[in-house]
C-alpha cells in the first residue's frame, strides 16, 4: 500500500533558490571532499591508518575531531590488517564505521575483506588507488581496487570530487539496508582526485539527515540480547553465499532508489553508468576512473570535426550494472575498453566483464591498457583509441605506449 | 535450602553481577557457555572458557581467535549465552578494540568486560601484532591466552609456546630430531613490557585462583593478560580424564608457575611442592622419547627459574 502511495506521488522537487540556500561550493581535494561526507554521514568510529594517497583524510578527521568539530572515536591502529578487523568489531556494536586505505594498505586487508561482508557488515571504506609494488610506484591505476571484485563488497568509481562525497552518503543508505547489509568500497585515483582540487558542492547537514537515517543492525553485539557472530559452518557455506548474492540483486534495486532521493535532495542526478553523447554514437569507450574526464574532452574535439563517437562510464562495478550498460551501448556496434589495470597472462579485468555482458550480440569488443601506475594519458591517446578501434577486430587487445 | 541458594544465585546472575569468588562454594550456578560442544572430551581450553564466563558474568563480550574453541559454535547451534563473536586468528585483539570503539561511543566501555580468549598460536605468533597493538594503545580489555603450548586445531604442530624437547607433528622425533629445540618466549614479560597494569599466570586445574585472577583484571581499567595453562588431551596424548591431573603436576613440579604482576609488583599465587619434573612428564605421550639427561637438564632449567621466582626476580628469569 505504502509503496504504491508512494509511486503514485510526484517527487517533491527542490527550488534552485532553496537548493542554493542549503548547500555550499568549495575547493576541496578528494580527501577533503571524503572527510565532509564522513562528517556529513554522522560517522562515530573510524580505525585508522595512514598510507599515501589517503593519509590527508585520516589528518583531516583526526584534525575535525581534536577541535570537536567532528564527534567520533578516531584510532590509529598498527597496520591495515587491524584496521579492518577494528572496523568489523565496531560495526558489530551497532556504530556507524568510516575507514580508508589504499594499494598496500588494501592488499594487507585482504584476508578481514571477505569476513566483513560475510559477517554482513556495512562499513564504507575509500580505496585511495596507487598502483601494486613491486616495483614500488605512487600513482594511481585500478588494480587495487579491482582485486577486491570477488569478495561479496558493493564497488564504486568516482571519476571527480564530488562523485565521492556524493558516493559515500549513497553507500551509507544503501549498504545499510536491511535488504543489503554489504560494505562498500569507493574507489579514488590516488593524487589525481586525492591531492587535487575541484569545486564541490557540499550539501547542508539536514539534507543527509533526511537521506541518511540512524542506523539499526539486527544481529550485533549486545549483552542485552546476546548474539553469536562470526560462527563456523558445514555444508551450508553455499547457502550463505547464495544470501549474499540475493543481497547484492537487492542493492541494484536500493541503489537505483538512492540515486533518485539524492537527485530529489541535492539536484545531482547518478546513475549506475553516466553516457557521453552516446544517443547515435557509432564507436565508444568503456572506462572507470578520473581518466574519463579527459577521455570525455576527446570525445568533445571528435564530435567537433563530426565523428559519431561517445563514452560510457561505470559508477557502479558491483553489483554489475548489466541493465544499465546494455542500455547504454545498445546502438554502439563498435567498443574500446579501456583498463587502468592487468590482469597478467590475460588482459583487461574490465574488458572481460564487458566481453560477459555482451557476449553474442555481434559488436566488436577491443581492450586498450592504458596509465599503469599512472602513466599520464592524454586527449591524443584517447583519440588513437578511437582511430585504432575503426579498423580492430573483436578481441584484439593492446596496449596503449 | 540448596534450591533456594541456587535461586537466589540465579537472580544475582541475572542482573549481571559477578559474585566474588573466594571458593569454589561461591562460584556461579549459572553457566554462560551450555554443555553438548563439538570439543573433545575433557578438554580443559572449553572448561576454561566456562571458568572465565562465570566469574566475569553476564555483562561480557567474548572475541574468540580461530581455532578448536571456535567450532563450539558451529551453525546453526551456539553454546554461548552472552555475545559471542569469532574474526580470524590473528585479528582477535584488533576485533577486539573495534568493539572498544563501539562500547566508547556508547559509554559502557568501562561497565562492559570485552574477554579476548586466544590460543597460544593466536597469542604468541600469528596474533602478536594484533595483541602488541591493542596493548599500546591500553584498551580496556581482558586478553586471556588459553596455552595448551601448539597449534591443536590444524593437528598439534609447534607454537612459540611449544615447550623444550616436546614432540609436535612439525617437531617430531625421529633419527635425526629430539623434539621441539627452540626454548618457549617469555610472553608475560613482553606483555609486561607493554605496561599493562595486571598480568599473570593461571591453570584450568586451579579454578579457584584462575577467577579469582580473572575478577581482579575486570576491576582494572586498561588492557590485561592472563595466560591459561588448558592441557590439550590429543595434542599431549593423554587420556581424556588426566587433563586436570596433568595440569596439577605441571603447577607442582613447577614447570608452570602460578604468579601475577599487580602494577608491576610480582607475587607468587602458590608455592608448589617441586616434584620432579619426571612425574608430570610421566602421563604425557608428548614427552615418551625423553632421555634421563633430558630430563635433568629439564629439571636444572626449572630449579634455576625457581631461584629466580623465589627472590622475586622476575625479570631475570628464562623459561625451560
Amino acid at each position: 500500500m505504502k509503496s504504491k502511495k508512494a509511486r503514485a506521488k510526484k517527487p517533491a522537487k527542490v527550488s534552485k533558490e532553496r537548493l542554493q540556500g542549503l548547500r555550499e561550493r568549495e575547493l576541496i581535494d578528494g580527501n577533503t571532499a571524503c572527510a565532509y561526507a564522513v562528517k556529513l554521514c554522522r560517522v562515530e568510529s573510524i580505525p585508522a591508518f595512514p598510507i599515501t594517497p589517503q593519509t590527508e583524510l585520516m589528518e583531516r578527521l583526526a584534525d575535525w575531531t581534536a577541535k570537536g568539530e567532528l564527534d567520533a572515536f578516531l584510532n590509529v591502529m598498527e597496520s591495515e590488517h587491524s584496521v579492518l578487523s577494528a572496523a568489523v568489531g565496531s560495526e558489530m556494536t551497532g556504530v556507524r564505521t568510516f575507514t580508508s586505505t589504499g594499494s598496500q594498505g588494501l592488499m594487507l586487508m585482504h584476508e578481514i575483506l571477505p569476513i566483513a561482508s560475510g559477517t554482513r557488515m556495512p562499513i564504507v571504506m575509500i580505496c585511495g588507488s596507487r598502483a601494486l609494488s613491486a616495483p614500488i610506484a605512487l600513482w594511481p591505476d585500478h588494480n587495487d581496487f579491482l582485486s577486491c571484485r570477488d569478495f561479496g563488497w558493493l564497488m564504486l568509481s568516482a571519476e571527480i570530487n564530488q562523485e565521492l562525497l556524493d558516493f559515500i552518503c549513497i553507500s551509507y543508505r544503501v549498504a545499510e539496508n536491511s535488504r543489503v547489509l554489504l560494505p562498500a568500497l569507493i574507489e579514488m585515483d590516488g593524487f589525481v582526485l586525492s591531492e587535487t582540487r575541484e569545486p564541490v558542492e557540499i550539501p547542508k547537514q539536514e539534507i543527509v539527515d533526511k537521506f541518511l537515517p540512524p542506523l539499526r543492525l539486527e544481529a550485533m553485539l549486545d549483552v542485552e540480547k546476546p548474539m553469536t557472530l562470526g560462527t563456523p559452518v558445514l555444508e551450508e557455506y553455499q547457502y550463505f553465499k547464495e544470501q549474499m548474492q540475493a543481497a547484492m540483486n537487492n542493492a541494484e534495486q536500493e541503489l537505483e532508489k538512492a540515486f533518485k532521493e539524492w537527485k530529489n535532495l541535492t539536484g545531482r542526478n547518478y546513475d549506475f553508468v553516466e553516457s557521453v553523447w552516446m544517443e547515435d554514437a557509432k564507436e565508444a569507450i568503456v572506462m572507470i576512473g578520473a581518466n574519463s574526464t579527459i577521455a570525455k574532452a576527446a570525445v568533445r574535439k571528435m564530435r567537433a570535426n563530426g565523428r559519431k563517437v561517445g563514452l560510457v562510464k561505470l559508477r557502479v562495478l558491483r553489483p554489475w550494472p548489466e541493465k544499465a550498460l546494455k542500455a547504454a551501448l545498445k546502438k554502439c556496434k563498435r567498443i574500446a575498453v579501456v583498463d587502468q589495470n592487468i590482469s597478467l597472462g590475460k588482459n583487461g579485468i574490465i574488458y572481460s566483464e564487458i566481453c560477459d555482458t555482451f557476449r553474442n550480440d555481434g559488436k566488436t569488443i577491443a581492450n586498450y591498457i592504458a596509465g599503469l601506475g599512472g602513466k599520464h594519458l592524454g586527449i591524443q591517446d584517447f583519440e588513437k583509441v578511437f582511430e585504432d578501434l575503426e579498423k580492430a577486430r573483436d578481441g584484439e587487445k593492446k596496449w596503449l605506449v | 535450602m540448596a534450591g533456594l541458594e541456587e535461586d537466589a544465585r540465579k537472580a544475582r546472575a541475572k542482573e549481571g553481577e559477578q559474585r566474588p569468588v573466594s571458593s569454589i562454594k561461591d562460584v556461579d550456578a549459572e553457566d554462560y557457555i551450555s554443555a553438548g560442544t563439538f570439543a573433545c572430551s575433557g578438554c580443559q581450553p572449553v572448561l576454561g572458557i566456562k571458568l572465565a564466563l562465570k566469574a566475569l558474568g553476564k555483562n561480557t563480550i567474548m572475541v574468540n581467535s580461530s581455532g578448536c574453541m571456535t567450532l563450539t559454535a558451529t551453525y546453526p547451534f551456539t553454546p554461548y549465552k552472552i555475545p559471542w563473536v569469532h574474526n580470524a586468528i590473528e585479528n582477535a585483539d584488533s576485533t577486539a578494540s573495534g568493539i572498544f570503539m563501539g562500547l566508547k561511543r556508547k559509554g559502557l566501555e568501562k561497565k562492559t568486560n570485552i574477554l579476548v580468549y586466544a590460543g597460544d598460536g593466536a597469542t604468541y605468533d600469528i596474533g602478536f601484532q594484533a595483541l602488541s597493538g591493542m596493548f599500546d594503545r591500553y584498551e580496556n580489555v581482558i586478553h586471556v591466552c588459553y596455552n595448551n603450548e601448539l597449534f591443536a586445531n590444524t593437528g598439534y604442530q609447534r607454537t612459540a609456546a611449544t615447550p623444550l624437547f616436546a614432540r609436535t607433528t612439525t617437531t617430531p622425533v625421529e633419527k635425526k630430531a629430539r623434539g621441539n629445540l627452540i626454548p618457549r618466549k617469555h610472553m608475560v614479560k613482553i606483555m609486561l613490557a607493554h605496561d599493562s597494569p595486571y598480568v599473570a599466570t593461571a591453570c584450568t586445574s586451579y579454578p579457584v585462583d584462575f577467577m579469582k585472577k580473572l575478577q581482579k583484571a575486570s576491576k582494572i581499567y586498561g588492557p590485561k593478560y592472563i595466560e591459561l595453562l588448558a592441557p590439550c588431551i590429543p595434542g599431549w596424548v593423554l587420556s581424556p580424564e588426566q587433563g586436570r591431573k596433568v595440569g596439577e603436576l605441571s603447577v607442582q613440579s613447577g614447570l608452570w608457575p602460578l604468579y601475577e604482576i599487580e602494577d608491576g609488583k610480582f607475587s607468587l599465587s602458590m608455592q608448589p611442592k617441586m616434584i620432579p619434573v619426571k612425574e608430570a612428564f610421566k602421563a604425557q605421550g608428548r614427552y615418551s622419547h625423553l632421555t634421563d639427561e633430558e630430563i635433568d637438564k629439564i629439571q636444572e632449567m626449572v630449579g634455576k627459574e625457581w631461584e629466580s621466582y623465589n627472590k622475586g626476580e622476575f625479570w631475570s628469569v628464562h623459561e625451560y
